[in-house]
């Protein structure tokens, strides 16, 4: 139904004073950097690709070999019991879940219904803390109880240890960054800012963000835990 | 923007989230099965799985949560078309890594 009114109106679209795509400015541009900001995780992600394929698979006692993603990651914070990726489980289901937070966020934003942003928007910032802080107790475990450094790692090839921090890292910053925007963004809703410019875009601006932040664990999580 | 009303919207997002979080949870399942060795086949099957699910979540993400699928379609276009560079650079760079390693062990057989 779209497509066909972009093509009747193509004419229209394309002869100046409006937007080609009817998105504004500010949509495109955020998309544009989400489209440079996807290559620079690509980057990363293909680079760990080319290192683990010029390792072995995993072999037990092999130090060379890569490591078995079961091994490494099976400790859960405050329970002395160890299953293999129950963890990085709630993790995931935590993004996800404050993904469709913020869609509710931006829903109610549409509906110009600020209270309603309030709360979306604070459930959303409390999953991301709760991500960034169980990232936060990964690598702590991993450095100082199972020894996992940049220079080598109980588990297997070095290389393992050096990729996940620098891309699970880069990820968490990703999650950080988008947790200060969000609360601030909260404090202006609250402040009625949004309400005064009549439109709650930048809520809408944001949650592209936030969504891609979501796109991107769906990579780290596939190479690093289940590959 | 969708002609879908606001109640009709958010019925949809939890659906995602529902279709998200299996997807999730199957995948975590199928991780421990093949650890505790239940399942008999070997790991690459795994892991094509894991692949095809993962650009599923993807889409899931992108169309309904970016709310890529109720743009206008040259916009889908322009975002969409360069990510087909990235095809190429895994296939090239996983290669490219599976020679250095036979290159080590050509290496190591000799020496």
């Amino acid at each position: 139904m779209e497509t066909t009114t972009a093509t009747t109106n193509a004419k229209e679209l394309w002869s100046g004073g409006d937007s080609p795509f009817r998105v504004s400015y500010g949509k495109v541009m955020i998309w544009y950097f989400l489209i440079s900001d996807t290559f620079t995780f690509a980057g990363l992600l293909i680079s760990y690709g080319a290192i683990r394929a010029s390792h072995l698979p995993h072999q037990d006692n092999n130090p060379l070999s890569w490591p078995n993603p079961n091994d490494v990651f099976k400790a859960i914070p405050f329970i002395h019991a160890e299953i293999p990726l129950a963890y990085v489980t709630f993790m995931t289901f935590t993004l996800i879940f404050s993904s469709v937070t913020m869609v509710r966020a931006v829903q109610e934003g549409h509906a110009m219904n600020r209270k309603g942003v309030e709360k979306w928007l604070f459930f959303t910032i409390l999953g991301g803390l709760t991500f960034v802080g169980s990232q936060a107790f990964e690598w702590s475990h991993l450095i100082l109880e199972r020894g996992m450094t940049l220079h080598g790692n109980p588990f297997g090839a070095a290389s393992f240890g050096q990729l996940f921090f620098l891309i699970t890292g880069f990820h968490g910053l990703h999650v950080s960054v988008g947790v200060g925007m969000n609360t601030w963004a909260l404090t202006q809703t609250a402040k009625g800012e949004f309400d005064r410019r009549g439109h709650y875009e930048m809520i809408e601006k944001l949650g592209l963000y936030w969504h891609f932040v979501d796109l991107v664990w769906v990579f780290v999580f596939l190479v690093f835990y289940l590959l | 923007m969708s002609d879908l009303s606001h109640d009709e919207m958010k019925m949809r997002v939890w659906r995602v989230c529902r279709v998200l979080a299996f997807i999730t949870a199957f995948e975590i399942t199928a991780a421990l099965l093949y650890y505790y060795g239940v399942l008999p086949f070997s790991k690459i099957w795994l892991d094509i799985l894991y692949a095809i699910l993962s650009v599923l979540k993807a889409y899931y993400i992108m169309s309904e949560f970016m709310h890529l699928k109720y743009e206008l379609k040259p916009m889908t276009i322009t975002i969409l078309t360069p990510f087909l560079f990235l095809v190429w650079g895994i296939i090239a760079f996983i290669w490219e890594g599976s020679y250095w390693l036979s290159a080590r062990e050509l290496w190591n057989s000799h020496f």
